[in-house]
């Protein structure tokens, strides 16, 4: 595989720059301690890469067989409005997960975690980047409305959580164990995203994804190896990082992350367009298999670790009993271990929005009950945040019959940047967006 | 006979850890999940491509890692290095670790190694011969080892 590196028109490249000075002042360090904590490994480049010997053909939908195109001019008006979404939701997510990651970095036990994470940040700046180099390196303008380029970089460059596109990067972390559960879940969602636009009938898009996804591969080990670790501390009794806290971390970050793949129903334009190659309910299908997968690896790294003398086939049929029975076993409850939350818990958006379903699959009658019960399965320092106040505001109208789930999904509101151009301006508002026409999914 | 399900070769990715370590407990005895959670984080973070498991009916049981570098004792050619391997020995016989190794030289290749290389216990001779069954020869190089010498004999 070979790739060619580019860089963005310099006042774009010092535009990121400066966003990055901002928001990542540990940057430098990063950069300083690579070779200790990263040794013999690439060092770091804020550029694009894009992928040379790629496919020529668009493989799925309406154009499978034909020439991939290489400018949005060869799209249809409706295609090209459609794919900019995408690259602008792309953008979107990797500026929000570094904001994410920035106000709990530091909070950090262990140094190697750390510097796991902020080499983690600094590839997602990479990635940010990547997508202003879609959007810079051809002209949009009939397809944004009119929007030049340099409007739509400082659109994204303006947000910040609370005003991104997708609500998993509207909350902020309560601390660093979100950003471990966060790469661990949502950088996985990413994971699957980009898998996705490989195949994509816009070659500079497909282009784009295998240098990020052989990054991104590295995220989610900065995500599954802390866990392991943690759970096997867990179990030795470190009363820093609990299975409980991690629990209630996945209860945070999992539903939001089910909630990017997009409605369950959704995804059939994508592939008729061809910029991906599953719809959303296939997709979000196997992420909750693997995801399950994953919550059963450190179930055993942690029972191995609480039964150093059981044989691992031995801690393998302890933990087969102990999901069908959800019993205990020597000391050891079902609720000791992680449990992957029913996909129905918890939801805003998608097909079960604004359902009152638990963890486990039980259902609720009552907001106020439900409330109280989600109370138990997430951290304090979330829920005693702005994001659950407007969620339970939002489901008591739902729950008597004020909003219909789709109102209440409209209703969320956002926080959004009213001025300055500068990213250290804080002047922002929350702001409820009008209900718009249903756009094409 | 029973026909033997389909082996399926695959990139490594973080979800094989447990199954890495599984291997190599029944293997050699240890559990040391340690090691291999900073192994495939090194292989991960550096050539994720590179390395791959075998999966038979879903269930990882083999692995090999390794990545392409350049640089190292003088050696400026990129090439790619095959520095673990394990095929659960309930599996073995099945040509497993001839098909991770023709996926692994398949990125090798697309990574621009021209070469492949790995180090082998003279007395490990299931592994030698494996190696030796794939085109492997002696190299020229030859590793050599020396114990630490106390200070004493420094000064």
């Amino acid at each position: 595989m070979k790739v060619a590196n580019t860089t963005l028109e310099k006042k774009y490249h010092d535009a990121v720059e400066h966003w990055r000075r901002h928001w990542m002042p540990d940057y430098e360090l990063l950069i300083k301690n690579w070779d200790k904590y990263f040794p013999k490994d690439e060092a770091f480049c804020l550029c694009a890469k894009m992928e040379l010997g790629t496919s020529e053909t668009v493989p799925i939908g309406d154009h499978a067989g034909e020439q991939k195109r290489l400018k949005p001019s060869e799209l249809t008006e409706e295609e090209a409005r459609h794919l900019l979404a995408i690259i602008r939701a792309q953008a979107s997510t990797e500026f929000g997960s570094i904001q994410q990651h920035a106000g709990t970095l530091a909070r950090a036990q262990d140094d190697e975690d750390r510097y796991w994470v902020m080499r983690v940040m600094a590839e997602e700046l990479r990635h940010g980047y990547q997508m202003f180099h879609l959007l810079l390196s051809q002209d949009w303008t009939k397809a944004s409305g009119g929007l030049k380029g340099e409007d739509m970089v400082e659109e994204v460059l303006s947000m910040g959580t609370g005003s991104h596109v997708l609500d998993a990067f509207n909350l902020d972390y309560d601390s660093f164990i979100d950003n471990i559960c966060f790469a661990a879940l949502v950088d996985r969602v990413g994971k699957y995203q980009l898998t996705m636009q490989k195949a994509c009938a816009y070659k500079p898009m497909a282009d784009s994804m295998p240098p990020m996804l052989r990054e991104e591969a590295f995220h989610l080990a900065a995500g599954v190896i802390p866990l392991r670790r943690w759970a096997k501390r867990a179990a030795e009794g470190d009363p820093y990082v609990t299975m409980e806290a991690i629990q209630k971390s996945f209860n945070k970050w999992y539903p939001r992350a089910l909630e990017m793949f997009g409605d369950e129903r959704g995804g059939d334009t994508n592939v008729k367009f061809g910029f991906k190659d599953m719809k959303n309910r296939e997709a979000q299908d196997l992420y909750i298999e693997e995801v399950r997968r994953m919550v059963r690896d450190i179930n055993l790294r942690f029972l191995r670790a609480r039964f150093p003398k059981h044989s691992l086939e031995t801690v393998e049929s302890v933990l087969d009993t102990l999901e069908r029975d959800h019993g205990r076993h020597d000391g050891v409850a079902w609720t000791d271990l992680l449990r992957l939350p029913d996909a129905r818990f918890f939801r805003r958006k998608g097909e079960p929005a604004w359902t009152m379903v638990g963890a486990a699959g039980e259902s609720f009658a009552d907001a106020d009950t439900y409330l109280r019960y989600l109370a138990t399965q997430l951290a304090d320092g979330y829920m005693a945040s702005r994001d659950m106040k407007l969620y339970g505001d939002g489901l008591h109208k739902v729950a008597q019959g004020e909003w219909t789930p789709a109102e209440a999904t409209k209703h969320m509101p956002k926080l959004r940047r009213v001025g300055g151009n500068c990213p250290c301006s804080r002047a922002v508002r929350w702001v409820v967006d009008e209900p718009t026409a249903p756009r094409p999914s | 006979m029973p026909v033997q399900a389909q082996a399926k070769v695959r990139p490594l990715d973080e979800l094989d850890i447990g199954a890495i370590v599984k291997i190599d407990e029944r293997i050699t005895g240890i559990y040391r999940p340690d090691i291999w959670e900073q192994r495939v984080g090194y292989y991960l973070r550096r050539d994720p491509e590179s390395s791959q498991v075998a999966e038979v009916e879903g269930k990882v049981v083999g692995f090999m890692l390794g990545d392409v570098r350049g640089g190292e004792f003088g050696i400026e050619e990129p090439s790619g290095w095959i520095e673990r391997f394990g095929i659960d020995p309930d599996f073995r016989g099945r040509d497993l670790g001839r098909q991770l190794y023709d996926a692994m030289l398949k990125t090798f290749r697309a990574r621009g190694a021209s070469v492949v290389r790995t180090l082998v216990d003279e007395q490990d001779q299931a592994v030698a011969g494996f190696l030796e069954a794939l085109g492997f020869k002696p190299s020229p190089m030859r590793a050599l080892v020396m114990p630490v010498p106390e200070s004493s004999r420094e000064s």
